[in-house]
């Protein structure tokens, strides 16, 4: 086991791509780290340095003190899970989760013990003669699994390896794949563009966005103290609602005031925001914290464009300032397209947004 | 509804005529060849040649104006006809061994004559013998049997060479990116420009002052970079067609480069290399102008048949055995590989 540390790392493809830039991040013993950004964010290529398959530009890796910047992947003794499983079709699983452990040197009968071993945890222990075409993706998943849990590496790296499986697979396999990090303890790299796969795994998020770190963080943290608009908008199904406001004090009250309503804050909220007299601001409200009320506790009506049911709850689209907005409300709230309805916000849960940087207030 | 079932028959009937025929051109030849290979001499300069070879022949011996008068039943002219009237047994043992491809020893004869002094005509029935074309292919042609080694020996370079050449450059066009690779890939298909012929002097000379002139190894060589050109185009495809992905995974689980490629890379290209192997090795077998250029007294098994071809006592039922011989290797690889490239349909699934 152990501790990962990059230290400003860059990744520079030809001339004038850079893939990641000047990334700093420690992983510590045992954690389960997820990298969660949109495609082209460079989350694959940090991992794929960590690995040894890409070279570092600039910059240095250490395990535990060790620099392993220019060291190659079969001297770095991690094990990888790849989005395509990459398990090998002219082996049988048994060769599969053999090889390693082959490569390593160890003796037959320590090879046979560990492979039942780790097929027991995973579950394929009736089909280690099978090769991998007469496998289900789900079972070579599994594989994938048992072949990387097998060599008991000093680092998990797991890149996308879900996102080919079928959504209640993919469910029933992200439990799995926490549990056995709870058995194995290992220090786990997991990359995904899935948010509520990354939140429901990690110990801890990072967000990357343009091969930068936008913001680190517990699931919570992410999700509740966004760091700027991208990450409010990434983070959170459906996404945050925007609305432009400008903040105005009268009476001593704190305003936001927009074309379609306005907002008096209470003392507590307004205390933050001092600075910001008469300035334009940018406010993000979850769908969860926009509330379906009666007319006199209202901010504004607005017209029902859809109905989207999720069982549990339903999402209800509208529109704030022209801009498609969403809301969610439990199941049996009766709300129907065409219908007008009164919404209000939780107001401590507002997220305030600098209107030029897009930071957090 | 009537009508689409005569135009579903008439298609059918079609398909069937079309593939019928296609069949029959290419076997054809090749029964000829084979029919060829077991007639006898005389069978096979007699008009029409016959259809099928005759495994037994009936004779009929009786005394004539020289000596004995041997003539053998024609069932085409339901008739005998006369092959030979001497009084000499041991030449009437030697004609037709040689010419009717019959072993009938000269105690055999005696034995038929001395019931000549009984009666008038003596009957009498052969078997002929099936390989005997076969073995007088390789009594009366010089060295075919060491000709036979030296192909194979050609063949086996040919394959070793131009597969770990070839099979490398494929691998390097497939995986890594350098300059000018696009007009390197070209260029090793530029080799294939000249004929063979045009260049055959400064050949010798070249393989003359390397001491390879006239051995299996300088012939090899010579057919490699025509093979290599084809090879590292086909592999290259192969291992494009492998994903990384496989070959990351075996590094990071503690696989050196090297043993990636011989673990996993070369095992999931195996289709291709066979079918490379296959194609070096009808290349280079069959290969006869280089080799004529290329070998004095050291010829390949192709020069040895091309040769007994032109000999003076050139016989055509000879040639065809020859011919056939020299198929035979080949067919033989082809057998033997074909499960390997049938995997690329059927097999590894990746």
């Amino acid at each position: 086991m152990a501790n990962l540390k990059l230290n400003h790392i860059s990744k520079r493809y030809g001339k004038n791509v850079l893939a990641v830039k000047d990334i700093s991040l420690e992983v510590h013993d045992g954690e389960f780290l997820v990298l969660l950004g949109p495609s082209g964010c460079g989350k694959t290529t940090t991992l794929r340095m960590i690995a040894g398959l890409e070279e570092v530009t600039k910059g240095r890796i250490t395990i535990d003190e060790d620099d392993i910047t220019n060291l190659p992947p079969w001297k770095r003794n991690m094990s990888m899970i790849f989005q395509s499983y990459a398990i090998w079709p002219h082996m049988t699983v048994y060769q599969n989760i053999s090889y390693a452990l082959k490569l390593k040197g160890k003796s037959k009968k320590e090879i046979d013990k560990i492979v039942k071993e780790v097929a027991e945890m995973t579950d394929i222990s009736i089909y280690l003669e099978r090769y991998p075409n007469q496998l289900s993706g789900g079972q070579r998943q599994r594989v994938a699994v048992a072949r990387a849990v097998a060599v008991k590496p000093r680092i998990f790296l797991m890149d996308e390896p879900l996102s080919n499986l079928d959504a209640i697979l993919r469910v029933y396999m992200r439990t799995e794949l926490k549990e056995i990090h709870k058995k194995t303890n290992a220090t786990t790299i997991f990359v995904t563009h899935d948010q509520s796969e990354a939140m429901s795994l990690a110990d801890r998020i990072v967000i990357m966005k343009d091969g930068e770190i936008v913001q680190t963080g517990t699931s919570d943290e992410v999700y509740h103290n966004c760091k700027n608009m991208f990450v409010a908008n990434f983070i959170g199904m459906p996404p945050t609602n925007f609305a432009e406001v400008t903040i105005t004090v009268k009476d001593g009250k704190y305003n936001l005031v927009n074309p379609d309503f306005k907002i008096i804050l209470n003392d507590k909220i307004a205390h933050q925001l001092k600075d910001y007299n008469n300035k334009k601001m940018i406010i993000g409200v979850r769908p969860e914290n926009i509330m379906v009320v009666d007319e006199k506790d209202a901010i504004m009506s607005v017209k029902c464009l859809l109905v989207e049911p999720q069982g549990s709850h339903q999402v209800i689209v509208f529109k704030i300032n022209d801009k498609i907005s969403k809301l969610v409300v439990s199941g049996e709230t009766k709300i129907k397209p065409e219908d007008t309805f009164f919404i209000n916000f939780k107001q401590e849960k507002i997220l305030f947004f600098d209107y030029e940087s897009h930071e957090e207030i | 509804m009537w009508k689409n079932t005569v135009s579903k028959f008439a298609k059918k009937t079609l398909f069937y005529i079309l593939i019928t025929s296609i069949a029959i051109i290419i076997i054809t030849p090749l029964y000829f060849l084979v029919s060829l290979s077991f007639l006898s001499s005389r069978e096979s300069y007699q008009f029409p040649l016959p259809l099928v070879p005759a495994i037994s022949s009936e004779f009929k011996l009786e005394n004539g104006d020289k000596g004995y008068l041997l003539s053998i039943y024609e069932k085409r002219d339901k008739e005998f006809q006369t092959l030979i009237d001497t009084g000499n047994i041991e030449k009437i043992s030697r004609y037709m061994k040689t010419q009717l491809n019959v072993n009938v020893s000269i105690e055999e004869l005696e034995n038929y004559i001395s019931k000549l002094e009984e009666q008038n005509e003596v009957y009498f029935k052969s078997y002929k013998g099936l390989l005997h074309n076969y073995k007088t292919f390789f009594a009366i042609t010089r060295d075919a049997v060491p000709a036979l080694i030296r192909s194979l020996q050609v063949v086996g370079l040919t394959i070793l060479i131009s597969l770990s050449i070839g099979g490398m450059a494929g691998y390097a066009f497939a995986r890594y990116v350098f300059k000018g690779k696009n007009s390197l890939k070209v260029s090793a298909l530029f080799v294939r420009v000249f004929p063979t012929v045009a260049i055959a002097m400064p050949m010798v000379i070249i393989l003359a002052t390397m001491g390879f002139y006239d051995k299996p190894i300088g012939l090899s060589l010579v057919y490699s970079i025509r093979i290599i050109a084809l090879t590292i185009w086909i592999t290259a495809s192969i291992f494009l067609g492998i994903p990384v992905e496989l070959e990351e995974a075996a590094q990071i689980f503690g696989a050196t480069r090297l043993r990636t490629f011989i673990n996993i890379t070369v095992p999931l290209a195996l289709p291709g290399l066979a079918a490379c192997a296959m194609y070096a090795f009808i290349e280079s077998w069959n290969e006869t102008v280089s080799a004529i250029i290329l070998t004095q007294f050291n010829p390949t098994f192709s020069v040895v048949v091309y040769q007994s071809l032109l000999d003076a006592s050139a016989q055509v039922n000879l040639a065809a055995s020859g011919g056939l011989l020299m198929a035979l290797p080949m067919v033989l690889f082809t057998l033997f590989i074909r499960k390997y490239i049938n995997q690329m349909w059927g097999g590894t699934g990746i």
